[in-house]
């Protein structure tokens, strides 16, 4: 004797236990289309999203000029922004004015290539830039200041100790040093960036910013 | 027939409107966040915030400068005209206005200021009744955010560019 399936109650009328034909697989497909769909639905998302945080994230405020390890994007706070430079700016510059009034240069490397580390021991050389006004800050990753034990973040062009022929050298590191010393806030692997601001930029600055002298950012050691 | 390559596809594409949703939506989702924390400490839109200067601690606005006192006031100008008005110092200070995509479309700073002080209109049309004689400034979007930065050049000078920028302020027509 063939058992027929029963796929619908127990107990029911028989005309219930025998579904038409292909009215089962009928409702098997439509769920495994749904199931289909939101899976696109779900992939797509996560691909869609997360690449474009990628590429967002983890480029800083990119830059379309470079000045030894010093990077620069012309079109920051610009009306002319593209929509990646837009995204960039809001997570990694949100506020920042247009080149005219203020250039940001950023640095994330050294001048060897090698990513800037918090357990490292930096000299960052050069002279005034040309611009009214200066200065150079660090930040960590997540793009906010360091906290340390001097609560110094930065040097400004009206503070900062002079050499001689008056250029400045600045330590940056985890331990404390004669001079100008902006911490990194300890002896760990964290990353950190520097920002070099010109406030009111000479017009020469704002036409060529990678044809003005910057300054240099050279590894030390690395105690940690 | 193989429906997997229709799927691929499908998928991509929608991957790609996701995309590019993301980049042209970002802009828009932190300034509306940054709006929301500046109106939350001033009690409300068209109103200034005087925060401190930033410090390891601060987390309002992402790479802050150290060295300058920011002021603040989320603007709207949907239902009318917002003046700004602010005393400018001799060291560098700056008005400057973001639309809600984060543009900055508009700056002006101490040196083009020449009467020490300053009184700006920002409006949603050229149309909008303002005040005579103010300069009329049109905002590409209705809301957005007003960032007066005031330089410390050197801690002696501190509680006198403090006082001076207390007296920026933002306020509806």
């Amino acid at each position: 004797m063939v058992q027929v399936p029963i796929r619908a109650g127990v107990g029911g009328p028989v005309r219930r236990r025998n579904p038409e034909p292909g009215r089962g697989s009928n409702g098997g497909n439509s769920l495994k289309l749904a199931l289909k769909l939101v899976a696109v639905g779900v992939v797509a998302l996560i691909v869609g999203v997360g690449s474009a945080l990628l590429f967002v994230r983890g480029a800083g405020l990119g830059g379309d000029v470079s000045s030894g390890p010093w990077q620069t994007n012309l079109a920051i706070g610009s009306t002319e922004a593209d929509p990646y430079t837009r995204a960039r700016v809001a997570v990694a510059g949100l506020l920042a004015l247009n080149r005219s009034e203020t250039i940001y240069f950023t640095a994330t490397r050294d001048e060897a290539g090698d990513v800037l580390r918090s357990g490292c021991i930096y000299k960052v050389t050069g002279t005034d830039p040309p611009a009214r006004w200066w200065s150079v800050t660090l930040y960590g990753a997540d793009h906010y200041l360091v906290a340390n034990s001097e609560n110094r973040y930065s040097y400004g062009g009206a503070t900062i100790a002079r050499e001689a022929d008056e250029s400045f050298i600045i330590a940056v590191g985890p331990t404390e040093s004669e001079g100008n010393w902006i911490p990194t806030g300890g002896q760990t692997d964290a990353t950190f960036s520097l920002t070099l601001r010109l406030y009111n930029p000479e017009p020469e600055a704002v036409t060529n910013p990678s044809g003005i002298a910057l300054p240099t950012i050279v590894k030390e050691a690395c105690p940690s | 027939m193989k429906t997997w390559p229709m799927w691929v596809a499908g998928t991509i594409a929608l991957a790609a409107m996701f995309h590019i949703l993301t980049v042209f939506g970002l802009p828009y989702g932190i300034m509306n966040r940054a709006m929301a924390g500046i109106v939350a400490e001033a009690g409300g839109v068209n109103k200034p915030v005087y925060p401190e200067s930033a410090t390891a601690a601060s987390r309002g606005i992402v790479r802050p400068s150290p060295d300058l006192l920011y002021t603040a006031c989320a603007y709207d100008v949907s239902e009318r005209p917002v003046k700004l008005t602010s005393p400018v110092p001799d060291t560098y200070w700056s008005l400057s206005t973001f639309a809600s995509n984060t543009d900055n479309f508009f700056v002006v700073n101490d040196r083009q200021v020449k009467a020490g002080r300053i009184e700006i209109i920002l409006a949603a049309s050229e149309n909008d009744a303002t005040e005579e004689g103010i300069p009329v400034i049109v905002t590409p979007s209705r809301k957005g955010i007003v960032l007066f930065r005031s330089l410390v050049p050197s801690e002696d000078v501190r509680a006198e560019i403090d006082a001076m920028r207390r007296q920026s302020n933002c306020k509806p027509l």
